[in-house]
């Protein structure tokens, strides 16, 4: 019986077959189910692809994967019930990622490092970083995740804003300031030709939704501020950060005080700012994955192919030239604790993290996803050169300098996110206040919200 | 003296009407505008070809269309695919929450406020402690207790949830409503030899038909808006419903709003068909009726 | 009342449970005792099946004084209270009485009625999700409709009404009002529609029309109805979080929060369900009396039948 599913695999499933690291996962004879939540894709052939990999993976071992794919909100509402009351599926995504560390934190997860093992050279370090957790009861960090995808933030530009300032693309300074300076003059040029209602600079400083913080974050890395929690996880408020803080606080608070974002950006959600540059009432944002790229290449190539850029490859550096590091938020695979059946999904999750597998489901979501592995990025795919975002997009988020977001090393974070520390900081410099004074207040705001995570050192 | 008194209060009375009168425009045409301008709103998403009349600023639709309503109709758009199937679902969860609601709630209000008579006391009320918690905080004891009932991921999850969260004040209404139904009535009917079986179908149920018809659109609006339960009870593709799949339009960083726009509008059309077959059962109801013992 | 004579009945004594238990079948005789326990099984079973599990559990998952400093240590958890305050008195006496208001209008025969009502009734059968964040890009500042069309219409630069705490909380209740008055004006249109004809007649010959008839004959009727919708819709409105969490978010700068929507992002923003618990059940020293009042208020209205 077994053997005949093995052969099964070999013949049926090409991509997995040729791997020789397919086949020792596949060694279950006995029909099992499990049950799994997955998040909705963002384009239908993701959807298609997860469902061809489960499908892939029910004809390799003969068991059942119940699969439900479900909506990024309610998912974020049925883990949370699912691990309160102990009632869990089999696997599910960290979705939102902060769940992983949040949750391992409480010890709610099942060690995964076994899993990770199998492709552990393959994988990047940051997601390598991602997958792994403190602890609070056990008082150690270990591998809680499986690393499926990544994404980072680019910026958006429209080309045709750009040029209907008659200023051109290539005349954009590299360096961070000069990089959003230069959208200050774009809005201005176009109030002088009588265009009212567009505006330069797409920032969110709001206190709603998960862009904000994102964004905060990369002006930290653009004026240097790196490390704001070690990896070690702790705070580190020293005068670097602290003087980077000041600066992206003053850089975002006041270029919505001066009037180069949109009034109504102060009470954003995450869907407003894409709305507002989808209809071109901003010349540029700085927002999460090239999806809005990704989503308007069917009905407008023209708009994916020349008047959208994305600046990836030409990512800014630092006012002093130095490159920037960029935060790449990893999705992972979890399994909770009271799952009924760990070794299936063990396996499960193995066959699904080969790079063929992950290869197959990154590339049918046309890109909107970064994969986990260096090597994947490396495929005729991303490599595209006729693509003008898929190489930019991979290679600030893969192959460029990155690290893992914050609450990876101290769920803290996810605490700070959450309570908008860092858009209090922006609005309270929009509003006219000095930026010294707001950021303060958010340190000693994230100085109380850590003395809530103390993490032991080993 | 009297006279010329009399003339002035009938000009203060004439003019107070006029007053009156223009006030009450203007207040019917601010609370008119209050209450479509977010459906046409939604309408004008509806019927833009890619949804994004939202940031554009038209107070009309320029180029309109009606490809979103085709879209759900025929369930164009990948998200819509199983919309129907969905719409099913949702109205089987709706029915069922307002069936089983007016029949709970009449004969529990039967059985105390006519055959007890109020002297159940808290057994009467103790359904009312249910609202000490805000509903959405009970999702996760739901859950598991849904689990232990083996109903997770069954449509009856969630119809058990609505209506444990309507038959409480499903019988408050019954209750109040009931006092206008003399109890004489019930008593003559005794006398005759009736049983209770047959009091409550021959006189009680007829008598308070207005009232379970209103408790029954409660109930059925009631399923027909909640979504946080059937985010959490339901998991199987075939047990989605139309909120469940709305949903996915607002996790993208780009979506065509012309869908769930249009989808919206589609599922307002049911609760309003309904509300209308039986606001004529209420109309019809007590008002126009004298009882005479 | 009777209930007292019966506690009064000397105690532990075989006569007490004897007279408890004529208390309990009243004036119910044989079969008919077996038959009102038979009709309220299903609302028993409801409750003992659904309610009190799922409450105690809830109650439960707040007990933990812990989690009460942390609530209070919350910076924003002080304004939220403010708001919450603000949401509730404004949010439920204004949709009462506008529903009072409404109810009366819609009394009126004629298809104009009939297509008003049909008008009225639409929000509350469009979706929450959808239609509170159509409300919520209808209020942007720069190119929602509400000011776009308040500019071309009236030539009015409108205020960007998201973008500051109060105008924000004023949508929101707006919106509030707009998704859930409905509800209410249905229940009494149902109370005004069950006052019998021939008191709207006897009141008549006595010359009582118009707002004398609605003072004198019509509110003292419905009174009671609309004093426990009242406490009704005051509890319904302390556990929605839909309203201000699609409209205004909590924005601008969390200044708009309501207590449940920093319970809901306790519970699931941050995975902590037993603090999102916390955060409601503060308002538990407000909601228990109400929530008594409540059951005192029906057990009074049936006995004065």
């Amino acid at each position: 019986m077994a053997l005949m599913r093995r052969s099964l695999l070999q013949g049926s499933l090409g991509f997995a077959a040729g791997s020789p690291l397919a086949r020792p996962y596949i060694a279950n004879a006995q029909a099992k189910t499990m049950s799994a939540w997955f998040a909705q894709g963002f384009v239908e052939d993701e959807d298609i692809a997860l469902r061809k990999a489960v499908a892939g993976y029910e004809k390799a071992s003969g068991n059942k994967v119940e699969l439900s794919i479900i909506p990024f909100a309610p998912q974020r509402q049925k883990i949370v019930s699912a691990i309160t009351s102990g009632v869990v599926p089999d696997v599910t995504q960290n979705n939102p990622a902060e769940i992983l560390p949040l949750y391992a934190w409480q010890d709610k997860w099942i060690e995964t490092e076994d899993i990770v093992e199998t492709q552990k050279a393959r994988f990047s370090e940051t997601a390598l970083k991602s997958a792994q957790a403190y602890n609070d009861v056990t008082k150690k960090r270990a591998y809680y995740g499986v690393p499926l995808r990544g994404a980072c933030v680019p910026c958006h530009t429209w080309k045709s804003l750009v040029e209907k300032a008659d200023m051109k693309m290539a005349d954009r300074p590299r360096t961070w300031e000069g990089y959003f300076d230069f959208y200050k003059k774009v809005q201005d040029n176009l109030r002088k030709k009588g265009e009212r209602k567009v505006y330069g600079l797409g920032f969110q400083v709001t206190a709603n939704g998960v862009d904000p913080a994102a964004l905060f974050n990369a002006f930290m890395h653009g004026y240097g501020g790196q490390g704001i929690v070690t990896p070690e996880g702790n705070l580190n408020l020293d005068a670097r950060i602290r003087e980077a803080a000041i600066k992206a606080a003053e850089y975002l608070g006041g270029a919505y005080r001066d009037g180069y974002v949109p009034p109504s950006a102060i009470n954003w959600n995450d869907a407003d700012d894409n709305n507002a540059f989808h209809a071109k009432l901003m010349v540029m944002d700085v927002d999460g994955t090239i999806s809005t790229e990704v989503a308007v290449k069917a009905k407008h190539p023209e708009w994916y192919f020349d008047e959208i850029v994305t600046d990836g490859l030409l990512y800014p550096t630092t006012n002093d030239g130095k490159p920037i590091t960029c935060i790449t938020a990893m999705l992972n695979a979890v399994i909770p604790k009271g799952a009924k059946n760990v070794p299936v999904a063990k396996e499960f999750l193995k066959f699904l993290i080969q790079p063929e597998v992950l290869q197959d489901t990154v590339e049918t979501g046309l890109g909107r996803n970064l994969p986990p592995m260096p090597e994947l990025a490396k495929t005729p795919f991303w490599q595209n050169p006729k693509d003008p975002h898929l190489k930019g997009y991979v290679q600030q988020g893969l192959l460029g300098p990155t690290q893992p977001d914050y609450y990876v090393f101290n769920p803290a974070m996810a605490e700070v996110y959450a309570q908008h520390v860092y858009s209090k900081a922006m609005i309270a410099v929009a509003k006219k206040g000095k930026a010294t004074d707001a950021v303060d207040a958010a340190f000693n705001e994230i100085k109380e919200i850590f003395a809530k995570y103390p993490i032991k050192q080993s | 003296m009297s006279v010329a008194l009399s003339s002035r209060r009938r000009s203060i009375h004439r003019w107070r009407r006029r007053a009156d009168a223009v006030g009450s425009a203007v207040l019917s045409v601010a609370l008119l505008v209050w209450w479509l301008l977010p459906i046409y709103n939604m309408l004008l998403i509806a019927l833009d070809p890619e949804g994004e009349t939202e940031f554009k600023g038209d107070l009309w639709p320029s180029d309109p269309t009606l490809k979103a309503f085709a879209g759900v109709f025929f369930e164009g758009y990948w998200y819509l695919k199983d919309f129907w199937l969905q719409f099913g679902n949702s109205f089987f969860i709706g029915a069922m929450t307002m069936v089983l609601t007016a029949l709970i709630g009449s004969l529990g209000s039967f059985a105390l406020g006519r055959m007890w008579r109020g002297r159940a006391g808290v057994i009467s009320t103790a359904a009312l402690l249910l609202y000490t918690v805000p509903v959405y905080f009970l999702v996760i004891p739901f859950y598991l207790l849904m689990h232990k009932y083996g109903l997770n991921d069954t449509l009856w999850a969630v119809i058990a949830a609505n209506v444990t969260f309507a038959v409480p004040y499903a019988l408050l209404i019954l209750q109040w409503y009931g006092r206008l139904v003399p109890l004489e009535l019930d008593d003559a009917a005794r006398i005759d030899g009736a049983t209770p079986v047959q009091v409550y179908m021959r006189i009680y149920l007829p008598l308070m038909a207005p009232a379970l018809a209103v408790i029954g659109i409660l109930a059925f609006l009631t399923a027909w808006n909640e979504y946080l339960y059937q985010f959490i009870l339901l998991s199987s593709p075939g047990n989605k419903t139309v909120a469940i799949s709305l949903a996915t339009f607002f996790d993208n960083e780009y979506t065509p709003w012309n869908y769930p726009a249009a989808a919206s509008l589609i599922y307002a059309l049911p609760p309003i068909v309904l509300f209308f077959a039986v606001r004529r059962c209420i109309a019809a109801g007590l008002g126009s009726r004298r009882f005479r013992q | 009342m009777t209930a007292t004579t019966v506690l009064d009945v000397g105690a532990s004594s075989p006569g007490k449970r004897r007279s408890l238990w004529r208390y309990w079948r009243g004036n119910l005789k044989g079969s008919e005792f077996t038959w009102a326990l038979a009709f309220s099984v299903p609302y028993i079973a409801v409750f003992l099946g659904f309610v009190a599990y799922p409450v105690f559990y809830g109650l439960w998952m707040g007990s933990d004084p812990a989690l009460y400093s942390d609530v209070f240590s919350d910076v924003i958890y002080q304004d939220t209270v403010i708001n919450t305050l603000v949401f509730v008195v404004l949010g439920v006496n204004l949709k009462l009485f506008l529903a009072l208001l409404l109810s009366g209008v819609f009394m009126r025969p004629g298809w104009l009625t009939k297509v008003m009502l049909m008008l009225f009734v639409l929000p509350w059968a469009v979706p929450q999700l959808p239609a509170f964040i159509s409300l919520h890009w209808m209020l942007n500042g720069e190119w929602g409709l509400l000011n776009n069309a308040l500019w071309i219409l009236g030539g009015i630069e409108g205020p960007s009404w998201l973008n500051e705490r109060w105008t924000a909380l004023g949508a929101a209740i707006a919106s509030h009002l707009w998704k859930w008055t409905p509800f209410w004006t249905v229940i009494l249109l149902a109370g005004r529609m069950s006052i019998p004809q021939d008191i709207y007649d006897a009141a008549k010959v006595d010359g009582a029309t118009g707002l004398n008839r609605f003072l004198f004959v019509t509110f003292p009727l419905l009174a009671n109805l609309y004093l426990v919708l009242t406490l009704l819709a005051t509890i319904f409105l302390l556990g929605d979080f839909n309203t201000v969490f699609f409209v205004t978010g909590g924005g601008p700068n969390n200044e708009t929060h309501l207590l449940a929507t920093l319970g809901i992002r306790n519970a699931f923003d941050l995975a902590r369900p037993d603090l999102g618990v916390a955060v409601v059940m503060t308002a538990l020293p407000v909601l228990i009396p109400l929530v008594i009042i409540l059951m005192r208020k029906l057990r009074t209205t049936e006995v004065q039948l």
